[in-house]
């Protein structure tokens, strides 16, 4: 056999590989897909009847509604927050030279290293022990401490591309240090950040264990699922699981979509 | 040219000489947001942790003198077992994971070309779904009549028991749920290596398994460790693993925290467990950061 | 002669609907220095990683010897490469780099120790280099650390895919010194890519220049300085002056100049140009020399000096005729006396010239 057909082979079992896992990947989202349209109270397979029941359900349930809003509450403001917070710290991570650079990289990335589970225990005790009673905003706080870090992340990945005489250039020119950070540094990094608030978005509207010990009496999408899923199950547990991770795809393609609108938009104005 | 001929240069087009700005070094300010909020919100609970696992039992408040016995309980209770089991769990998720993820992370990082952006899509995409929806996922399809021993018994007529609530599947959620913290910093280690060092060695006459062992494995250990270490982390302090595909199989060491904090209304004892997993996994993790050059795994080498 | 060490016979290499090598055809001798030399996408690496065994040829032979070795994996032929990037393993020391290829061909360490200490001193490269790190060393020492890597287990042919590019101008010309020398120490077949023909004029027994997977022409240095095949390979030598040209019956017209030249000529005198239809008239800057008052040249132009350019030993001037440029070159010695913006008269002798076809 010849080297080269030796390399299509392997390369052929490398690309089978990949795509199983692929499929691997998306094998449980599809079962709860096809349970949330499942007639019968408990799932069974091959499904017997389909129907759209529990959606109607789900849609008029006033407890999903207050789910739905406190995750979506907690998620947005976790978005926002992190992306200022991380912008500046990837600056730091990536961008600039200092003494203490070696050591606040691996400060940053410790939490990311960190069983989320003892992370919600030890603020809940913390918040406690500083007389805070844990409600949603807690939680934004439990999801910030894992989730700026990975925005840090992203966005440094990006800003290691950066070439820094364009910042230099723009101080050349005559630019504020102000201005340069308005008019070149983050229009370059801009992927990077609108990448890191989606990130963000998303990871914190679909966290479970930070949440499960640091909502108090409030309690997201995922917390919900979890009770019910140990105890009192219910057909809505697929169905509102269905529904979350369309809500997340929506996110993410609307997110995506628009990015690539104006880019174009702003392409079209470049050149007439 | 001299310092008065400059001044009256920039005088004459610029409204007023700035002062030399770039001297000051902007890095510990723009560090500064974040490190404070880590401060407050990362380093502050951990200290309650450590302060709380030296009170007397049952206590939910700081006191004065300290005391050791929540370790004491610890090392002379049962805790040790779940301790060995979940790193048990966690040894066998990483290296299961090792295997099933170097050929995708290599076609990723070598092979696949533009392929290689749409598996990474394809890939987080399922991390923004709630780990437990997905881990339930699993339930519907492992469960007895469900997808997979439903179809096995209505198109093969094949009766099988559910490996459901039991080692096997808390062993498949975990590979499941940390699969893209395994793959990803491994694709960054692969990258790492250049395509002519292999092929040199390719050319200076190594095999394929000598090209694997002796250069690509070696220089792509960085990324390979931190997503090992990552995983391994992770699948130790897990939790929603065993709870939602294992039953009561297997009590995993968050499970024994949460439940000295939550059911126990321990705090001190669920502290000082917390405590110990924390340091041993602190150590690792301390140990390994200190060794890689992020810069090079994350920059492609921009200190070069 | 001995039979060729390498013989390629209609080789080529396509990638899907592109052809980057076309039915090249070469012979090389053992001991033999050969230098291919093209533009970037010339198809010149595609050539040279199909000779090391690194892609596989889409069509035609590579005869090693007389034996087909088109199938051989690069792992199981007796030559090697050394690439651009040099490519040493940076998670070696010095020493294990060198060995690396007798490692892998199960060589044991004591006779391995004794082979790199050889090449070491080969490489004038200080022993006790053996266990520094690949980071720790300079450009030229890591330059001479992947030459004995590569001829550590003795190969027939050493291949060099233009390892001097990425290295700075002085430290360049030295080591292509050292490479001849090394060369001549060995004795072994060399074969380099480049696409300096400046660089392969220093080193090379022969050369051949490539064009959009085409060799154009193969020759020793001095052929294809003097008798360049065409207009592509004689402006690949650096800076020479092109002149359109045509036969007119008394000699060559040059519609730039509006002027009647001479050109190297046939051997029926002045006029004749052989079979020479319409091409290119091209004149080396140093042949050009600017004429005193009473000094004439067969051929000769008045123009205006517009510039010059000290180039180290010599100095380039830049004369203005009309549309056209024309570059002389002088030795500083030789200098011309006068002021830019001068009127000269410049001319060369015919002899001097050489026409292209193309």
């Amino acid at each position: 056999m010849t080297e080269a057909r030796k390399k299509r082979i392997t390369h052929g079992l490398m690309a089978a590989w990949s795509g199983s896992i692929i499929v691997f990947l998306y094998l449980p989202i599809l079962c709860v897909v096809l349970a949330s349209f499942s007639r019968q109270r408990y799932f069974r397979f091959p499904v017997p009847a389909f129907d759209t029941k529990w959606y109607d359900r789900a849609f008029s349930s006033l407890t999903v509604r207050d789910l739905v809003s406190t995750s979506l509450s907690i998620a947005l403001l976790v978005a926002l927050i992190s992306v200022i917070l991380a912008f500046f710290g990837a600056l730091a991570f990536a961008r600039f030279d200092w003494r203490g650079r070696r050591i606040y990289q691996r400060l940053v990335l410790l939490p990311i290293f960190f069983p989320q589970a003892v992370l919600g225990l030890a603020l809940l005790i913390w918040f406690s022990s500083v007389g805070i009673i844990p409600d949603w905003r807690t939680a934004v706080i439990a999801h910030l401490v894992w989730i700026v870090p990975i925005v840090t992340l992203v966005i440094s990945i990006q800003a290691y591309s950066f070439d820094p005489a364009l910042e230099e250039a723009a101080f050349d020119l005559g630019a504020t240090r102000w201005q340069t950070l308005k008019e070149v540094t983050l229009p370059v990094l801009w992927p990077g950040v609108v990448s890191g608030g989606l990130f963000a978005f998303l990871l914190s509207w679909g966290n479970f264990p930070l949440s499960l010990f640091t909502t108090g009496a409030d309690q997201t999408v995922p917390e919900w699922l979890y009770a019910k899923m140990v105890s009192g199950y219910t057909p809505l547990v697929p169905t509102l699981g269905a529904l979350t991770t369309s809500g997340a795809a929506l996110v993410l393609i609307l997110g995506y979509g628009s990015w690539m609108l104006l880019r174009r938009r702003k392409s079209q104005r470049a050149s007439p | 040219m001299t310092a008065a001929t400059e001044s009256t240069l920039s005088d004459s087009t610029r409204p007023a000489p700035r002062p030399q700005r770039r001297l000051r070094n902007p890095g510990l300010l723009a560090a500064l947001p974040v490190l404070i909020f880590l401060a407050l919100a990362f380093a502050a609970p951990l200290l309650a942790v450590l302060g709380y696992s030296f009170m007397p039992e049952g206590t939910f408040d700081f006191t004065f003198p300290p005391t050791i016995e929540n370790y004491h309980t610890v090392f002379s209770g049962s805790y040790y077992i779940s301790f060995v089991k979940s790193l048990g769990l966690a040894l066998v998720t990483v290296a299961l994971l090792m295997v099933i993820c170097w050929p995708i992370a290599y076609g990723m990082a070598k092979i696949f070309g533009r392929w290689a952006n749409l598996m990474t899509l394809a890939i987080v995409i399922p991390l923004f779904v709630s780990e437990n929806i997905r881990l339930f996922g699993w339930v519907l399809f492992l469960i007895k009549g469900g997808v997979l021993l439903g179809s096995l018994q209505t198109w093969l007529g094949i009766e099988a028991e559910s490996i459901l609530y039991d080692v096997p599947a808390i062993v498949l959620g975990l590979v499941y749920v940390y699969l893209p913290f395994t793959l990803f910093p491994m694709v960054l280690g692969i990258s790492m290596v250049s395509r002519e060092v292999t092929e040199a060695a390719f050319d200076m006459g190594a095999s394929r398994w000598q090209v694997f062992r002796e250069v690509e494995l070696p220089l792509a250990m960085p990324g390979i460790l931190i997503g090992g270490l990552l995983t391994f982390i992770l699948s130790l302090g897990s939790l929603a693993e065993s709870k939602i595909l294992g039953g009561q199989a297997v009590i995993m060491i968050a499970d024994e925290i949460e439940t000295a904090f939550t059911f126990g209304q321990n705090w001190p004892l669920g502290s000082a467990l917390s405590v110990l997993l924390i340091l041993f996994s602190g150590t690792l993790v301390i140990t390994l950061l200190n060794w890689v050059d992020l810069d090079r795994i994350l920059g492609r080498g921009r200190d070069d | 002669m001995a039979d060729p060490i390498l013989r390629l016979s209609q080789l080529s290499k396509r990638f899907g609907q592109f052809a980057a090598v076309k039915d090249i055809d070469l012979a090389i001798d053992e001991g033999e220095f050969f230098t291919i030399v093209g533009p970037s996408g010339s198809g010149k690496t595609t050539l040279i990683r199909m000779l090391a065994g690194l892609e596989e040829p889409s069509g035609g032979e590579i005869l090693l010897r007389g034996q087909r070795i088109n199938e051989t994996p690069a792992n199981r032929r007796p030559t090697c490469m050394v690439f651009q990037s040099l490519a040493l393993f940076p998670h070696r020391s010095v020493g294990q780099n060198i060995e690396f290829p007798l490692k892998m061909r199960g060589v044991p360490p004591m006779q391995r120790r004794e082979r790199a200490d050889e090449l070491l001193r080969l490489l004038r490269l200080p022993e006790d280099y053996y266990g520094k790190q690949v980071s720790q060393c300079s450009g030229g020492e890591r330059q001479r650390i992947a030459l004995a890597r590569a001829l550590a287990f003795d190969p027939e042919i050493l291949f060099f895919d233009e390892p001097l590019s990425a290295i700075d101008f002085r430290l360049r010309k030295t080591l292509e010194k050292e490479l001849k020398d090394l060369h001549r120490e060995t004795g072994k077949t060399f074969i380099y890519i480049t696409h300096s023909l400046e660089e392969a004029m220093v080193m090379s027994d022969r050369i051949g220049i490539m064009r959009a997977g085409e060799l154009v022409q193969v020759g020793a240095p001095d052929e294809i300085y003097s008798r360049p095949a065409n207009r592509f390979v004689s402006e690949f030598m650096g800076e020479v002056n092109v002149l359109e040209v045509k036969p007119n019956g008394a000699g060559l017209h040059c519609p730039a100049l509006g002027a009647t030249l001479q050109g190297p000529g046939g051997q029926g005198g002045p006029g004749d140009q052989g079979d020479f239809a319409g091409g290119y008239l091209v004149i080396r800057p140093e042949y050009l020399r600017f004429l005193g008052p009473g000094e004439t040249a067969e051929n000769q132009i008045e123009g205006v000096l517009y510039n010059e350019y000290a180039l180290g030993s010599r100095i380039q001037y830049q004369v203005r005729v009309g549309e056209a440029v024309f570059l002389v070159e002088k030795l500083r010695e030789q200098r011309y006396e006068g002021q830019l913006d001068d009127r000269v008269v410049i001319g060369w002798e015919a002899r001097d010239s050489v026409l292209a076809p193309e």
